[in-house]
């Protein structure tokens, strides 16, 4: 399959096999240290998430916000899968300065994410956007996405009356079915694609990372050096 | 051991961020990272030699300044090589890039990224809606 072709011109994201997974497990491990709340001699994901399903809702924002001090995420995501990146973007980069961790606790009432197009933020419509779970995922915990078609038909029907992300979108919710990962899996999609997530049950929370590329030879929209940083592929 | 803030001209690179926004942006960093602010130096509009921290320097002996950005360096060789010289010894702090270091290579470093940015070219999004977006990435 032609990556960079399906990303424009078809569905608008595709399934991905990491590339290099000791770096993926190194990035993992990275982050379990960082998170700070295993034994040491209890380095296991599934410790981490478990503890984190049961925070409050600030506490896991302050973890995540404490997570963003992970200063070379977004370089260890993109080498994970160097190839990928060099297809769509080349070896100029700009990267996603600090790459976002995501911590989605299980159960009724928790913090979700509404669908949205990545776009919205403001980084460029060149700009790809990689997101890893850190684990296999468990049923309806992943995230869902609209194929492009969808997208941007909702999008037109949106721009018809002057409205971004309105009711129409919010209440596409539920009955959403979200892509079942395991770990060294990704999913890579284009800024035009809508996607979120939904409710799940489990006795442990879904910890994922993402981060936004693209080439340092394409035009910028509204993200510059406080978003992003200039990278070259190795 | 004096750290300070530093305001500059409303134009910063791509940005347009007001003296009091830059004040609340370098103060949010400071707090996150633990650093007390001992003195606000106001550069004045429409310069970016960063003379007047480098003039305070001289008396007030700086440990720390922050900036809220990395375009706010000196863009000028002849001033960037001037800020280098004096205030080597310096720690310099960009609160939007979180980004924080000390020395000649460290600046040359932080000034090529921000040249780097400043000759990417943008898209005018006042001018665009999302489709439109949209299309000009279909222009192979």
């Amino acid at each position: 399959m032609d990556i960079k072709k399906e990303l424009t011109q078809g569905k608008g994201y595709a399934v991905i096999e990491i590339e290099d997974t000791h770096l993926l497990n190194e990035l993992k491990n990275s982050i379990i240290e960082k998170i700070n709340i295993s034994n040491n001699f209890e380095n296991d994901i599934n410790f981490v998430r478990k503890k984190v399903a049961k925070m409050s809702k600030a506490e896991v924002n302050q973890c995540m916000i404490d997570l963003s001090k992970f200063n070379n995420l977004s370089e260890m995501i993109v080498n994970s899968c160097p190839k990928l990146v060099e297809s769509l973007c080349g070896k100029e980069l700009f990267i996603q300065r600090r790459a976002t961790i995501v911590m989605n606790v299980p159960g009724e009432g928790q913090a979700k994410q509404w669908p949205h197009y990545e776009l919205m933020s403001g980084i460029s419509p060149y700009s790809y956007i990689i997101w890893a779970p850190l684990h296999d995922l468990e049923e309806n915990s992943g995230v869902y996405y609209f194929d492009q078609k969808r997208s941007l038909e909702i999008m037109k029907k949106e721009q018809e009356i002057g409205i971004v992300n309105g009711p129409t979108i919010l209440n596409m919710m539920s009955n959403q079915k979200p892509k079942k990962l395991n770990f060294g899996q990704a999913v890579v999609f284009n800024p035009f694609l809508l996607h979120g997530n939904i409710v799940f049950n489990s006795e442990y929370a879904r910890i994922a990372c993402t981060t936004r590329f693209q080439s340092s030879n394409k035009p910028l929209l509204q993200k510059n050096t406080d978003y992003l940083k200039f990278y070259s592929l190795n | 051991m004096t750290v300070a803030t530093v305001t500059t001209d409303i134009n910063i690179g791509p940005f347009k961020i007001p003296a009091n926004g830059q004040n609340m942006i370098m103060i949010s960093y400071a707090q996150k990272n633990n650093l007390a602010v001992e003195l606000a130096i106001p550069e004045p509009m429409r310069s970016n030699a960063l003379a007047t921290i480098q003039w305070l320097h001289k008396e007030r002996k700086l440990t720390r300044v922050i900036l809220s950005s990395i375009h706010q360096l000196p863009i000028k060789k002849k001033e960037f090589e001037e800020l280098i010289q004096n205030m080597e010894d310096v720690e310099f702090h960009f609160a939007l890039e979180n980004l924080k270091g000390k020395g000649k290579n460290f600046l040359i470093e932080t000034s090529k990224e921000a040249k780097i940015f400043m000759n990417a070219s943008n898209i005018e999004s006042k001018e665009k809606n999302y489709l439109d977006l949209y299309k000009i990435t279909q222009k192979l």
